[in-house]
């Protein structure tokens, strides 16, 4: 059933797992067998996780997946299929054209045959190097780091327990075409979190709190980690004293965490284009329209190196690119892979990504933020407001797309009174409409970065980066 | 294509086994392999017709080694790569802390559990999916013209598992599963409505109709919708199965582990004797449900399932318990006597055994109601069949803040129209303390936690705030 793992002593860059030469001659066969496309991506991980609680090693785990996926395009429909077993990927070439054939089969006339976007064939090999090649870590080494957290985090009456987190993991990525693409790439993610749960009498709380990105051991040693644990064990202590928080419409001031999540949810979804394609997206029929207020531009990047979302090339064999989803208000771009941008009859750039080698690539964000706008700080966005929220770090969010309508929850948040900050809040989250919303952001600070590293789920898991500027908004639903 | 390839089960524990051999050859006396190997189809619908068929499989093996109380684990993909495996567990239990008392589940006898495996769904063909999918968009559009199915599909799967362990436990088994998910949308004068439903089966699903019947109806019962006032005040909820469930299994599968309640993590900590719920209300967590989502013989350390109550008649009774955390609480002096419950479970082979819940029921010793009869019960209230944001809930406090779409306005007993997007907040742990009527119809939901909720229509009179926009 499986045939192979990743190679414990291949902890450089050029090892590959694929047979080129046998996987070229089946790409041909099956091309010449009625497929329009057909590609093979591996996809192999080393990783490592690794949790304490309380100062105890609560568990580590080392781990290697290798997983593999073709795509067989034939007669305007796909056929899929994914396996751990890599021995296997020739003989499974045929039956997966059948699959697709099968699809295509179904298709009536008035069904859209699915065609991709032409784009440029490459053969190379892509290594985003780390100062310090994670995998070479020791577990003394990570549990000196998750202890520094962890110590940070504890020393009070109120905290019950803090709980401290660590991810590792190196993709290493073999791609392969019936067009000619043969492509590997490899770079590595490291994140340290932290979990701190505090109780008085009944009330109990927890705070989060998680940094990392891009990158190898580097990224990590460049956290202030003992600043990262005081700051969660004060908010998760401020948490216990919060009130509750008012609802209604009311202005409110996001801090980057939020201001990402924000933007992920409300507009990077709906700019998905295989979504907008699937009658699932409140901005089908929008690019070129005014949908944001001037100040309001966005991109999303996976370039930007040390963002959790970068990636030097897309699941599709592209190579990544910025995207501008809404230039001064205008929507400019969808997010595409191959088929969307062949569908909408536009370049194709770079959106396609797999959660692994088991799935195939859907139309994903990556790291995606607003740029700063003109105010110096976060005083000048509150001064304006008689009475508003000002809410930070993100438990999460969701989005119905089609609706344009959106969720996300703040980890905690203070009233604003008259131009000033003042209670502490709890279990505060905002709502909205997409269309509506981003016509109400009417103040940004200068700087615009990437906040905490985050997770996206779409039926498939991706890391991503959001952030941005320290945001206004002049009404939103506040619950 | 083949679903269940001949000899999976047997070929995953000849790799235990191997695993084992090679764990007893290093001189290691206390092991345990798990393997897991799932093989299914699966075809996507989008934008009203199918978008792609898929199949494939995966799988792999996890070691847990135990030394003097300390343990270790890996997991791996390839079998001739165990001994690195091994030895990555074996220098990590070297590095944990003692925990006296744990020693791995010994062998024990475990019934089986009937309908977890249909050899019908094993039989299906990519082919017979396409069919059904093809089922599903007709009838969508036969229930309403301008309905369509955006998203969603159909799949099949075979799940091979098997554990292997130097005390004596070697169980391996097959089961099956089959679902279906459709997200309908209703696009018409500007006006877009949706509704996502979904059902799951360990056997053959051959009539999705009620499924898609219901996404069709909610769609439509949540267009044009109609201005609401906020009260203020504290709103009767009526929350469909489907709409409370994700909630539900945000907050209280984390609240009745063991080890939560006694590290006082959870808002039910220090509470064991006492009522926590309404006094007609009970939690079940019952792994041997016939066909039950999570149901099993044995939970993933090899140790027999059982049912186990935990909430009786509104009183916490008891609580969820893996072998290593009762050992640990005990070890750590927060609990004097806690043993396994047959509750350990895992996140595929990847991941060593944590306490969790299995299928998760919440009854009423009162009548069930039928929705209508709970629907004339709200004088000013709601409906709400779904929820953004479930998973923002804070699990350690109960504490919930979330939108829905799909909502309707009730007023004296009948619904007078949807409205168009609200807030609902509050906290679960309260909410359930009184005023709480159950629907008589129990339909089983996935869950953003580990585990299968069991769940009628719930009727929340207390705590819950609803801000329509």
């Amino acid at each position: 059933m499986i045939a192979k793992s990743p190679d414990s002593d291949a902890v450089g860059f050029t090892h590959r797992y694929l047979d080129v030469d046998k996987l070229n001659k089946s790409l041909d066969k099956v091309t010449k067998d009625g497929a329009a496309y057909a590609e093979v991506r591996l996809v192999a991980y080393t990783d490592y996780s690794a949790t304490i609680r309380d100062g105890k090693l609560e568990r580590a785990i080392p781990g290697q997946e290798i997983g593999a996926t073709i795509r067989v395009l034939a007669d305007g429909a796909w056929g899929v299929h994914s396996t751990t077993d890599i021995a296997s990927l020739e003989q499974q070439m045929n039956p997966t054209l059948k699959l697709a054939q099968s699809v295509a089969a179904r298709r009536s006339s008035k069904d859209r045959p699915v065609s991709l976007a032409e784009v440029p064939i490459i053969e190379d090999s892509l290594h985003w190097k780390p100062k310090k090649d994670v995998r070479n870590t020791e577990l003394s080494e990570r549990l000196e780091l998750l202890n520094l957290l962890g110590d940070s985090a504890s020393g009070h009456d109120n905290v019950v327990s803090v709980t401290c987190g660590w991810h590792d993991e190196h993709i290493h990525t073999e791609f392969l075409s019936s067009e000619g693409m043969n492509r590997t790439w490899s770079f590595q993610r490291s994140l340290i979190n932290g979990m701190v749960t505090a109780r008085d009498g009944s009330e109990v709380v927890s705070y989060r709190t998680r940094f990392g990105g891009e990158g190898g051991l580097e990224l990590i040693e460049s956290c202030d980690i003992n600043q990262l644990g005081v700051d969660a064990k004060t908010s998760a202590l401020r948490l216990l004293k919060a009130q509750r928080a008012p609802s209604g419409k009311m202005p409110l001031i996001a801090d980057r965490d939020l201001t990402g999540v924000y933007i992920h949810e409300a507009l990077g979804h709906p700019c998905e284009a295989d979504l907008v394609a699937a009658g699932d997206s409140c901005l089908d029929g929008k690019l070129g329209h005014k949908i944001g207020s001037d100040i309001v531009t966005v991109i999303d990047d996976p370039t930007i190196r040390g963002g959790y979302g970068a990636h030097p090339i897309d699941d599709e064999g592209l190579d990544t690119t910025e995207k501008c989803l809404i230039k001064n208000g205008i929507l400019t771009e969808y997010l595409n892979h191959r088929e969307t941008a062949a569908h909408f009859d536009l370049k194709p750039n770079a959106g396609a990504r797999a959660q692994d080698g088991l799935h195939h690539p859907l139309v994903r964000m990556s790291n995606t933020l607003i740029h700063g706008g003109t105010h110096a700080d976060l005083d000048e966005l509150v001064e304006d407001l008689d009475y508003g929220v000002y809410a930070c770090g993100s438990r999460g969010g969701q989005v119905d797309t089609g609706r344009g309508s959106f969720q996300f929850a703040a980890q905690e948040a203070w009233l604003i009174e008259n131009g000033e900050i003042t209670k502490p809040l709890k279990d505060v989250s905002v709502s909205g409409l997409t269309l509506q919303i981003l016509k109400n952001v009417d103040g940004l600070t200068r700087e615009s970065k990437l906040a905490a590293p985050g997770f996206c789920g779409k039926g498939q898991t991706v890391p991503v980066g959001d952030g941005g500027p320290i945001m206004r908004i002049s009404e939103a639903l506040v619950g | 294509m083949i679903l269940l390839p001949d000899g999976a089960l047997e070929r995953l524990q000849a790799g235990c086994k191997t695993i084992g051999d090679r764990c007893n050859a290093l001189d290691i006396n206390s092991w345990e392999v798990v393997a897991t190997q799932s093989y299914g189809h699966q075809i996507d619908i989008e934008g009203g017709k199918i978008s792609l068929a898929a199949g494939g499989g995966e799988g792999g093996f996890g070691i847990r080694i135990l030394d003097d109380g300390k343990f270790g684990f890996a997991y791996l993909v390839d079998v001739n790569s165990a001994d690195t495996a091994i030895k990555s567990a074996l220098s990590i239990a070297r590095m944990s802390p003692s925990v006296p008392g744990f020693v791995l589940p010994s062998a024990q006898s475990a019934q089986q559990v009937s309908d977890l495996y249909d050899s019908s769904v094993v039989d299906m063909s990519s082919e017979d999916l396409l069919i059904q999918a093809d089922d599903i968009i007709s009838e969508v559009a036969s229930l309403d013209k301008r309905a369509i199915v955006t998203g969603g599909g159909i799949g099949v799967s075979a799940n091979a598992s098997a554990i292997f362990s130097s005390e004596g436990v070697d169980a391996a088994g097959v089961t099956t599963s089959h679902g279906v998910g459709v997200q309908v949308s209703i696009e018409e004068g500007g006006q877009l409505t949706s509704s996502w439903q979904s059902k799951s089966s360990r056997s053959k699903i051959t009539q999705a109709n009620e499924c898609v019947a219901r996404a069709v109806q909610w769609a439509n019962l949540t267009r044009d919708p109609i201005k609401v006032e906020t009260s203020g005040n504290d709103s009767v909820v009526m929350m469909t199965s489907e709409g409370f469930s994700p909630l539900f299994s945000v907050v209280v599968p984390n609240a009745i582990r063991g080890e939560k309640l006694v590290r006082e993590e959870s808002f039910w900590s220090g509470h064991m004797g006492n009522n926590v719920i309404a006094s007609d209300l009970s939690l079940v967590d019952n792994a041997r449900v016939p066909g039950g989502r999570s149901s099993g013989a044995r939970d993933d350390e090899g140790v027999p399932t059982r049912k186990n109550s935990l909430i009786e008649q509104g009183r916490l009774v008891g609580s969820l318990w893996s072998t290593r955390d009762a050992a640990q609480q005990i070890a750590e002096g927060r609990i004097d006597i806690a043993t396994s419950t047959g509750s350990a479970i895992r996140s595929g082979h990847q991941s060593p055994p944590v306490s969790g819940c299995s299928n998760l029921f919440l009854t009423s010793s009162q009548k069930g109601r039928s929705y209508e009869e709970m629907l004339e019960m709200i004088e000013d209230g709601y409906i709400v069949n779904s929820v953004m944001g479930a998973h923002t809930a804070n699990p350690t406090s109960g504490d919930f803040s979330v939108t829905t779409s799909s909502i309707l306005r009730v007023e004296g007993g009948e619904v007078i129209g949807a409205v168009k997007q609200a807030g609902l907040s509050g906290n679960l742990a309260n909410a359930l303390k009184d005023g709480v009527t159950l629907g008589d119809e129990v339909r089983p939901q996935g869950s953003y936690s580990s585990g299968s909720m069991y769940l009628p229509n719930v009727l929340l009179r207390n705590g819950l705030r609803v801000n329509p926009v």
